[in-house]
Parts: structure tokens; sequence; C-alpha cells
């Protein structure tokens, strides 16, 4: 044997190796097993590959033309058929809802985040201490928030109806929030009462309402060096009735950083609103407004996710072109309810919020439509996924044809 | 393997088939697109973290659930937060690169996973190279970075993203980390569930319950009920139900608005509504409950 040879021949053992070595390290050994409720494991590779007739009991049996052949043929493109039909759908729903940014949204796909300082009004059964219902009744409760820092306050309601929802008089027997310490190593408890009333004044909105308002402000309830969940237990009489409320709010001492202003500016066919902000705390912040245009409808949810170093910094939150060129809001557009906070990454609390800043905070120019772009947004991130997505859905369409006999 | 072909070339004409042997330890180290099956469990897992063939959450590891399957494994008892870095390491080891995921989560898991996209989602992922050590992390492949993960469509069994009025009222019977996060409000104010950067949620709703039907509004598999099970968007509290109930706001199926008008969170689909009330919440440890229609998707179309 040459030397050309020896090495032509050492190259094909080398590659049979590799090859069957790359298929050992890729595939899960569950990957040959029969799947009883989807009618196969993996059916693309059964039938792609060279062992799908000698696997096949069906087609071994009795021939690709033989009833379960042809039962089994059947199966196989009900299937592709319906990766077909999804791998289409997302193919064109990416392409689509990546026309515009991830970060510059209409609004109305966000529908969680229209009003984001609303209060949280959830109504349940009345329970007692012990978790047992009180027949015929039904808690309502608000919190104002979740998260807070610094010296920030959450508000709290209640109150309970019965079943024709008429308000039943009330009597708050008791309000203790309380840490609720996450670590299993002991540590001293911080408590504090909070102070419910229904005579409209403080925390309360209307007098006699059968709304019963309270509010906690951490720093100045003992709260000031302690981190974590604070849990509010109400305790409250209905018509003789005794019922619980629990809440909870995360709480963080420190603000990682204060607002200081808005500026605008139009810049490459896109509109950018610069939230300038006093960073004490580097790291991740995650900053969302809302956009409503003149006349008060909501149009666009702008966010904003990216590392941050300390000192006066901007958070730039972008509408982006085609996005107004599409949906055609009134200018001026409206900045509003505008929220943020430090992400802090495997740890609990996991934020430290910066001040919400409610209602509106910044109005823009107007601009004529001419001075927007229309093009699409793009990223090496967008087309990978299309590049993907495509992919997929043209492999799904390709078995579906030749299952089809097309 | 690549051991046995090592000695082999060094044994013979190494010089000559150098370049040869470079480019197919390139491919046998994971540079070649691979697709994987990622499973996120909830609330309560014995499993090993970090291990990710450790499918003791789940059900026999024998048992077909999707291409390539790997169970992340994170501890289901601690916050969210707290250990969401495990989701986010899996995520790294599996879907960067050219390798792209299919991801199965349930109950908590669906937190999970809706966190990690939502807040980390844009964020710049080390491309890792499939190969992970004892703690689940992966080494790097090429040094290089590239944005968010390569996910193909995430499936949610018995979905807890909305939290559980079970949290509310403490009846589990444990009080640990995660059930602080799992109360309605907190878990819904936990992350935008509608920035899942256009990636496909579809929910799978159970509605075999009866032991926590006073406690759980509408229909409920026993730990969560449906306005968390199919992803719908506002507060906790609602009640929606299968279109037998005639009293109640039909869950849709799909993307549409539920009856009454509540809207889903964005890119999430319900791809399976239980009318015949027969799926509960639990795995039991052989793949049941809701998670077996999660699991026979998978296996049938994670490829």
């Amino acid at each position: 044997m040459t030397r050309r040879a020896k090495t032509a021949l050492l190259v094909g053992v080398v590659i049979a190796l590799a090859l069957m070595g790359w298929y050992g390290f890729g595939a899960d050994n569950d990957t040959t097993l029969v799947n009883n409720v989807a009618g196969g494991s993996n059916p693309s590779r059964g039938l792609s590959g060279p062992g799908f007739g000698a696997s096949n009991p069906a087609a071994s049996d009795g021939g690709p033309y033989s009833a379960t052949g042809l039962k089994s043929r059947q199966e196989q493109l009900a299937l592709w058929q319906g990766r077909h039909e999804r791998a289409e759908q997302i193919f064109a729903s990416y392409r689509d809802a990546t026309r515009y940014p991830y970060d510059s949204r209409p609004i109305a796909e966000h529908p969680d985040q229209v009003h984001p300082f609303a209060p949280i009004a959830e109504e349940l059964k009345l329970r007692n201490a012990n978790g047992e219902e009180v027949k015929g009744m039904r808690l309502r409760t608000t919190q104002e928030r979740v998260f807070l820092s610094g010296t920030e306050s959450v508000k709290f309601t209640v109150s309970v109806r019965d079943e024709n929802i008429r308000p039943l008089p009330l009597v708050i027997r008791s309000a203790r929030a309380q840490s609720i310490p996450d670590s299993r190593t002991p540590i001293k408890l911080v408590q504090a009462s909070v102070v419910f009333s229904d005579d409209g004044t403080g925390a309360d909105d209307a007098s006699g309402d059968g709304t019963y308002s309270g509010r906690l402000t951490p720093v100045s309830q003992g709260f000031q060096n302690y981190g974590g969940t604070i849990r509010l237990l109400v305790e409250l009489t209905a018509d003789a009735e005794q019922g619980v409320a629990h809440f909870d709010v995360v709480y963080t001492p420190d603000v990682p950083a204060t607002w200081a202003g808005v500026r605008e500016a139009l810049e490459a066919g896109s509109l950018n609103f610069y939230l300038k902000a006093q960073v004490r705390t580097a790291g991740r912040y995650v900053v969302s407004a809302r956009v409503d245009d003149a006349n008060g409808v909501p149009f666009a949810l702008l966010q904003f996710n990216d590392e941050v170093a300390a000192g006066i910094r901007e958070f730039k939150l972008q509408v982006f072109g085609a996005l107004v060129l599409d949906k055609r809001p009134a200018f001026p557009l409206r900045l509003r309810d505008v929220d943020g906070f430090l992400l802090i990454p495997d740890k609990f609390p996991d934020r430290s919020t910066m001040a919400r800043q409610p209602g509106v905070v910044h109005v823009s120019a107007i601009y004529a439509r001419s001075r927007f772009s229309a093009a699409e947004w793009n990223s090496e991130e967008r087309q990978r996924y299309l590049e993907e997505y495509g992919k997929d859905a043209e492999t799904a369409r390709r078995q579906v044809e030749e299952l089809s006999g097309r | 393997m690549r051991s046995v072909c090592l000695a082999f070339f060094r044994q013979h004409h190494a010089r000559a088939v150098r370049p040869l042997l470079v480019f197919l330890l390139f491919i046998a180290g994971g540079v070649y697109a691979t697709n994987y099956s990622l499973w996120i469990n909830g609330r309560s897992n014995t499993a090993q973290p970090g291990n990710y063939a450790d499918f003791t959450y789940w059900g026999p590891a024998s048992t077909a659930a999707g291409v390539n399957k790997k169970s992340v494994n994170w501890d289901g008892f601690s916050r969210v937060s707290d250990q969401n870095y495990r989701v986010r390491d899996a995520l790294d080891c599996y879907c960067t690169g050219t390798n792209w995921c299919y991801i199965a989560a349930h109950s908590a898991g669906n937190l999970q996973i809706g966190y990690a996209l939502s807040l980390y989602g844009g964020t710049a992922r080390s491309k890792k190279n499939a190969t992970p050590n004892s703690s689940g992390v992966c080494g790097n492949s090429d040094g290089s970075t590239q944005t968010g993960w390569n996910i193909k469509w995430v499936n949610v069994a018995a979905g807890a993203g909305g939290g559980s009025e079970l949290a509310n009222v403490g009846s589990w019977a444990v009080s640990d980390p995660l059930t602080s996060d799992l109360k309605t409000a907190t878990a819904r104010a936990l992350y935008d569930h509608s920035q899942t950067r256009a990636k496909w949620f579809y929910m799978y709703a159970g509605a075999k319950g009866t032991l926590y039907s006073a406690v759980l509004p509408g229909q409920d598999d026993e730990a969560v009920a449906y306005h968390s099970s199919g992803g719908v968007s506002g507060n906790g509290g609602a009640g929606f139900c299968n279109p037998s109930d005639w009293f109640c706001n039909d869950l849709t199926l799909g993307t549409a608005a539920n009856e009454g008008g509540k809207a889903k969170w964005s890119y999430h689909s319900v791809a399976f509504r239980d009318d015949a009330e027969a799926l509960n919440h639990y795995t039991n440890g052989a793949w049941g409950g809701v998670v077996s229609k999660v699991r026979a998707d998978m296996a049938a179309n994670a490829n």
C-alpha cells in the first residue's frame, strides 16, 4: 500500500470513528424509545434516516403500501402538517413582532403595563385565621405596590361584601406588619402596627364607605435596616364573623438612583427620550415608561435594560420610527408613569426600586411624520431567529410535500 | 470516543491529518448545531441541582420527552430570583452558539423561564460548549457572546406565572420562600409577563381540581387556577372556566381574549384546556397530570 493510500485509509477510518463519536455525544438514549402517546419518539429521524424501513414494524410487516404502512404514512403526514403549521406561525409572528425592537413596543402588547401604578385589586372568599371559608362573604383588597424602597410607602385597603355585593360593617381588630426572613438562620424579627380607618383621613379616601385603609412606611416603622418581605396581617370582624387578610410587600432600604429630568432628541428617524438620573449604585437597571398620544390614547411601552455606571447618567428610551409611522399617534407625545429598579442578580430582594414618577413627566415637541424612518428594526439576534425559524418552516414544508407524494 | 480518536492519531501520521483532527474535534465538541429539550421543574424538587440527567422530579428518565432532554433542576424551594441562575446556566449551556432549545416548564418553572426571558433575555450571553461541570456550568465554546438565548418555543404545564391563591392563604403545608413569590400579587409584579422577546408560550391548563375549589377561583388543577395556567393578564382572583360552566367566563383556546374580555399575556397561547376535567397538577413521579400533555407534545414535536 502506498503512503497516499494509507493516508486516505486513515482519513476514512477517522471520519467514521468521529461520526460515531459525534452521534454518541449528541443524542439522548430516549430518542430511540417508543412514545405511545405521541405515536413515535422522533418521527423526523425515523422518516429521513436510513433505518426507517427496517425499524418500523408497519413497514416491515406489510411494506409501505400495506394497510399498516399507509396508516403510518398518514400519521406521519398529520404530524408534519402540525409541525409545519406551527413553524409557519412562529416564523411569521416573529418576523412581524420584531419589526420594532423589543424595547419599543405597541402598548397593546403589554396589557399589564398600561396603568402600572393602579392598585392591585383582588376579591376572594373571606377566610378566618384557620383558612376556613366564611360563608356568604367576600373580601376585597387593594395594595398600592409590591416592591418599594427608601422612604416610599404602600397603601392597603380592605372591605367585605355580602352575596349581593353590599358592603358590610367592619371592625379592624388588629393590623400588624412583620418581617419574613427567608434565611433558615434565626434573626431578629421586626414588627409594627398599621392603623386602618374609614374616616376619610390619612390613607382613607372616603369616610364611612365600608372600605378601611392603612399605610405602611417601612423606613419610619422600624424596617429601615431590613431588606426583604414584609407581611401585613389584618384581622377583622364583619357582621360578627371573623376573618383575615394577608398582604406581602418587598422592601429595600437603599435607593440606587434618583431621577434628574428628561430631554428628547429625534435621531436616525426615531424619537429618543433620555431620562437623566444620579446613579449611586452601578449595575443593571430596568426602566419602563408609557407613551400616550396627544389625545391621551395609550400608544407605546418603552423599556430600558442595561448596565449603568455610577454618576450622572441617561437612560435612553426610544420611540421607534416605524412604530410611529404604523400607529400614527397624534403629537405631541406624553411620556408618563415611569418606574425603574436596579436588578440584583441571584439574590433576594432582587431589586432596589427608584422612586415612581406617576403621571405625565414630559411632553414631546411636535414632529412631522416625514422625519421618522420607515425602516424595520434589525439585529444579529433577529437575523439568527429568522434564519432558524425559516429553516424549520422550510424543512416541515418539504416533509409534508414528500409525504403527500407531491 | 474522543480519547480513542486522539490515541489513534498520535500513533499514525499525526502531522498529515492534524487539520482534519482539529475539524473533527470542533464538531465533536458540540459546536455543530444540536437541538435540546430543557425541562424546568416547579415547587419541591429533590433532584440534584446542576445534574441535567436527573429526572427525579418528572418521572422515569427513559421516557421520551423531546430531543436530547435535560432536566434543569433548580431547588423548587428558594425564591425565584435566588435560583434563576440555574435556569440561566442551563440556557447558556444548551441554547447558545449553534445550539437551539425547546423549553418545557411546570408550575413555578413558568415563573423561572418567564423571569429569565423578561429580565435577562436581552443580555449578552457567552456561547457555551454544552458540556457541563458538576455544578451545571458549561465551558465557553469560542469566547464570543450573543444577545439572549436560542429558544424555539416554550411549553408550560400548569403554569404558576400568575401565582396561586393557595399561596395567598397559606394553604401549602410548608411556608417556604418560594410560596411568597407564588402569591398572586407578587408573581404578577415580578416581571413583565408579556416580554417574552416574541417567543411563544404554549399553555396547558388542567382542571381536575376538587380539594381546593373553595380557594382557587374558577377551574383549577388543585394548585393553580385557569387565570394562571391559561396565561391571563391582570390581577389574581379572577375565575375562568371550561365552556360547560355557564356561570363563569370561559378560558378561550389560542390567543384570543377570554370571555368577559380579559386578554392573555402576549405570545401566550392556550394549547390545552382540560374540558374533561381529567388532569391535575401533579407529576406523581410518572410524567403525570397536565405534564403528560406537555410531554407528549415535546416527544412529538421537539425534534
